[in-house]
């Protein structure tokens, strides 16, 4: 092992005379210094190098690295428009790139985009379409061309921001209009290119094999045989898709009912089935409320649930059974062993 | 708990590990790195190699065996049926014909035409499968928070979770390991939100970025402090005094303003801040000021239209002056009387009403008015004022802006919907790799993912 | 022996959780009780999204077996007592608590002008 610190090697005055000749300041030395040059030997006080790098040195490091210097020059340069965010649009790394383009935040991986995201001028046009004129989510995602979850989300959101904004609690309104500013946006003005896809259907590990199936030549193979080949199970895309009723509609328009039409028979159909989902939600509540029984007392309300206290196995240990069970070890101390809920709300 | 394995030189330069972070050493690594074109060493050296880069940026706080339990070789994707064709095709067009030169050639283009309209397939580019091989990390709540653009680094979003700043569907949730399930709401404080995207109040910065100094700010905030309380023991003028104050102090302001507006004609983004600010301050102080002379004010909380009532006492006739002054002593004689008699609070503390004053037409109009672009332009600096406003008391620089190099690390993937406003995000289904693109933020390509992915395979 | 119904506490420290079992008197609280009819979670909870600040308990009970444990004899106690009473399975031991009225409480009277 070398000797960290040679001290001994440096008397005193050295020292002193290293500390009144300070070294140059990093920013005047010429770039193409060589990086390292502790391992050359002819240096003219080899002293002075050493004592760069021990911990109690009264010297300034001497230069750069290589890679240090490069960051600078990155700074300066290439660098130097990203420091402030200025105009109205996004600002991507792959803008000092030679390749150009504007969408990608990671320069060597051109898979990842940056897509754009709704602005706030269109999320309250999905809000109002919602909140205000009643339309039923699936029109309002078929509409924009946002699926409709995130129809769902945008409407969940802005019920919260206006509820903030009646109890005056504190936002942050100028980190939201830099973010918007950096951030690409879509406007759903009708102009641009459809948001996001809103039929995703996912795709089922057993369709990713391929698969030999002789059929005759008369026959039609349709996607309901291709799901089934696949297995039992598989459902095919036409019971996937999260909007059928824009299925139907295409093709009542196929089978030459006028589009107008059509396009109402759509929002028909849409309201229809959120009635229903409406409903069977209802009932589901309506359902296990019925099971509870509810005694309310000054102070609190206490909730009794009935349940069958027989159904709990033959050692009354089956997983369904209530309350805290006798002889069965709780790992729940145990070290590096700490449960973390699965779901909240 | 055991205490986080400590890195030293996080951001080196010299290793270039890309972390999740917006650091400028980390986008300087991030804009650095390059497709190797050629392959060095064994596959398991290059496995090891593509694992130890990908795990430095994608949950290095999270412990390898931890990492390894939540990895899925499952990996999700997703492929848009288009419903047009649906109505059209039943699938069986797929196989028509095949052997017996019927062959179409497949559309080209993203949009083909309704009557070409066919099952697109992977038109647009294969499916990046390998560039799924974090996504069960993205479920993670600290990460989520994150990429939802509430914190400036993963740690730091970790750390929010922890000191409890983040709810998860209205409820406190402190377990940065919380698995988000598609639908859940989670909310960030946006103070600290405020605090981990905005600039650094330490004074270096300032004097780098900004020409004024903060130094220089605070200390002419403390000598306007110092200033008003010189001015606390005038109370005891006359109402003469007080009225000559009153109309002087509003001269000034009128003339303040008018600065303010011709700065800000020629560069209307421009930092002037602190004039505002003043401004506003001294509205206030006049809106006291003609409080205490008796003219007819009420707390209205907008400086705005403070201003335009405390202008239009500028636009007095010195006949009127001497009105108002004459009812004024009236009121002056008149006031410990009503105080011996009423009891009530409300008519000792109301003012008499001079409807007469702000009908007249003023004498020199072109003087004290605003004219409509100059108003609009000053109510628009004093609401820029009121919401982000300067502030000592924070732990960030005020007026709130973004911190340096923000915009290089702000995309929000697909899989979130932020409301920023409110720093509340909803997770609302997993990621899924689509055909040509990946909903994973990773800075490595296809090759390294890949390998990466192979590394967590093998094991299992 | 007496057969009794009785609480069983478990949960954690501060966090009380209470299985409702039917046991043998004189054996130990926490042992294997003859049957656990139920559970007592006396923690107050908020619901998530009730902004009223009202607070609930919840009961989990199997109301045919407490009934049966009554009727051939089984004491319960106290605690049980109340909780049972709730279901209308005993009487009360204790004056009854009142339902809480559901009407909003009065505005306070304005005082009148002077």
């Amino acid at each position: 092992m070398p000797p960290r610190i040679r001290s001994s090697n440096c008397p005193p005055q050295q020292l002193l005379l290293n500390y009144l000749d300070a070294p140059l300041p990093s920013s005047l030395l010429p770039l193409h210094r060589p990086a390292v040059a502790s391992s050359t030997p002819s240096l003219p006080s080899p002293c002075r190098r050493q004592q760069q790098t021990s911990s109690f040195s009264t010297s300034q490091p001497l230069e750069m690295t290589k890679p240090q210097r490069e960051f600078r020059l990155f700074l300066k340069r290439a660098g130097k428009q990203f420091e402030k965010h200025e105009g109205n649009g996004p600002m991507y790394l792959s803008l000092a790139k030679p390749e150009g383009g504007n969408n990608t935040p990671f320069p060597s991986n051109k898979m990842f985009k940056s897509e754009p995201v709704l602005s706030s001028r269109a999320r309250q046009m999905i809000w109002e379409a919602v909140m205000l004129q009643g339309m039923p989510l699936k029109a309002v995602s078929a509409q924009y061309h946002v699926d409709m979850r995130r129809v769902a989300a945008v409407v969940r959101l802005m019920e919260i921001e206006k509820r903030m904004e009646k109890e005056n609690a504190p936002m942050a309104i100028p980190y939201a209009r830099a973010v918007e500013k950096m951030l690409p946006r879509a406007n759903l003005m009708g102009e641009e290119e459809p948001f996001e896809p809103i039929n995703d259907v996912h795709v089922h590990s057993f369709t990713m094999q391929q698969l030999f199936v002789p059929v005759s030549e008369s026959r039609e193979f349709t996607r309901k045989d291709a799901a089934k080949a696949f297995g039992d199970h598989i459902l095919p895309p036409d019971h996937k898709m999260r909007i059928p009723e824009l299925v139907k509609m295409e093709r009542d328009i196929l089978s030459g009912v006028p589009q107008a039409q059509a396009e109402k028979d759509f929002l028909a159909r849409t309201r229809e089935s959120e009635r229903l989902f409406a409903e069977s939600q209802k009932y589901v509540a309506a359902k296990k409320e019925a099971k509870k029984l509810k005694v309310d007392t000054e102070r609190f309300e206490f909730r009794i649930e009935k349940f069958n206290s027989q159904a709990v196995g033959k050692r009354g240990r089956a997983r369904n059974a209530v309350g805290w069970r006798y002889g069965v070890p709780f790992n729940d101390r145990q070290k590096g062993l700490y449960k973390i809920p699965t779901s909240v709300g | 708990m055991r205490c986080e394995r400590r890195i030293l030189r996080y951001h080196s330069l010299k290793r270039g590990r890309v972390r999740q972070t917006w650091n400028k050493y980390n986008m300087f690594n991030i804009w650095r790195m390059r497709d190797k074109k050629s392959v060095i060493g064994t596959f398991f050296q290059q496995k090891w190699a593509a694992k130890a880069a990908t795990r430095a940026y994608h949950g290095e706080h999270i412990k390898e065996k931890q990492w390894e339990r939540m990895f899925s070789r499952r990996l999700l994707s997703a492929v848009n049926m288009d419903p047009a064709y649906m109505a059209k095709y039943d699938g069986s067009e797929q196989a028509a014909g095949r052997g017996s030169g019927r062959d179409v050639k497949p559309a080209k283009g993203k949009y083909p035409k309704p009557d070409l309209a066919r099952n697109t397939g992977n038109a647009e580019g294969m499916t990046p499968y390998m560039q799924m091989t974090f996504a069960p990390q993205e479920r993670r709540l600290d990460i989520s928070v994150f990429r939802a653009l509430f914190a400036s680094s993963a740690r730091q979003a970790r750390q929010f979770v922890i000191h409890g700043a983040v709810k998860v569907n209205g409820k406190k949730m402190q377990h940065p390991g919380y698995l988000l399930n598609p639908g859940d709401l989670f909310q960030v404080d946006p103070e600290k939100v405020m605090i981990a995207t905005g600039r650094k109040k330490s004074s270096k910065t300032e004097s780098s970025s900004t020409p004024k100094t903060p130094a220089a700010e605070e200390d002419a905030e403390p000598a306007e402090e110092a200033a008003e309380a010189a001015e606390q023991p005038a109370e005891e003028l006359s109402p003469e005094q007080l009225k000559s104050q009153h109309l002087e102090g509003l001269k000034q302001l009128h003339q303040h303003a008018r600065k303010i507006i011709e700065l800000n004609k020629e560069k209307l983004s421009g930092g002037h801040k602190k004039e505002i600010r003043e401004l506003s301050k001294k509205i206030k102080e006049a809106m006291n000021r003609a409080r205490k002379v008796g003219a007819n004010v009420q707390e209205t909380g907008d400086d705005m239209e403070n201003l335009a009532t405390l202008m239009s006492h500028l636009e007095l006739t010195p006949a009127e002056r001497a009105e108002l002054r004459q009812q004024q002593e009236q009121q002056q004689a008149e006031a410990p009387a009503a105080e011996a008699t009423a009891t009530s609070p409300e008519t000792t503390s109301s003012t008499p009403d001079y409807p007469q004053l702000r009908t007249r037409t003023p004498v020199p109009a072109a003087q004290t008015k605003f004219d409509r672009v100059e108003s609009q332009i000053l109510k628009r600096l004093l609401e820029e004022e009121k919401i982000n406003p300067w502030d000592p008391s924070k732990p960030y620089a005020t007026p709130w802006r973004p911190r340096p190099y923000m915009s290089v690390f702000a995309f929000i993937p697909r899989y979130l919907e932020v409301n920023p406003k409110i720093c509340a995000a909803v997770y609302l289904r997993h990621p899924v790799a689509r055909p040509g693109k990946t909903e994973i933020p990773t800075p490595f390509n296809l090759h390294v993912s890949q390998l990466a992915f192979n590394w967590y395979l093998r094991r299992r | 022996m007496v057969v009794k119904i009785r609480l069983a506490r478990f949960g954690r420290t501060n966090s009380p959780f209470y299985n409702i079992v039917v046991a043998h008197a004189r054996t130990a609280r926490n042992s294997r009780p003859l049957e656990v009819i139920g559970t007592y979670d006396p923690v107050p909870k908020k619901d998530t999204y009730d902004e009223s600040g009202r607070l609930h308990k919840d009961i989990k009970l199997d109301v045919t077996r407490a009934k049966y444990w009554i009727g051939v004899g089984a004491q319960p106690t106290e605690t049980a007592t109340r909780l049972l009473s709730m279901v209308g399975i005993v009487e009360p031991k204790h004056q009854k608590t009142p339902p809480r009225k559901s009407t909003p409480k009065k505005e306070k009277a304005v005082p009148a002008q002077a």
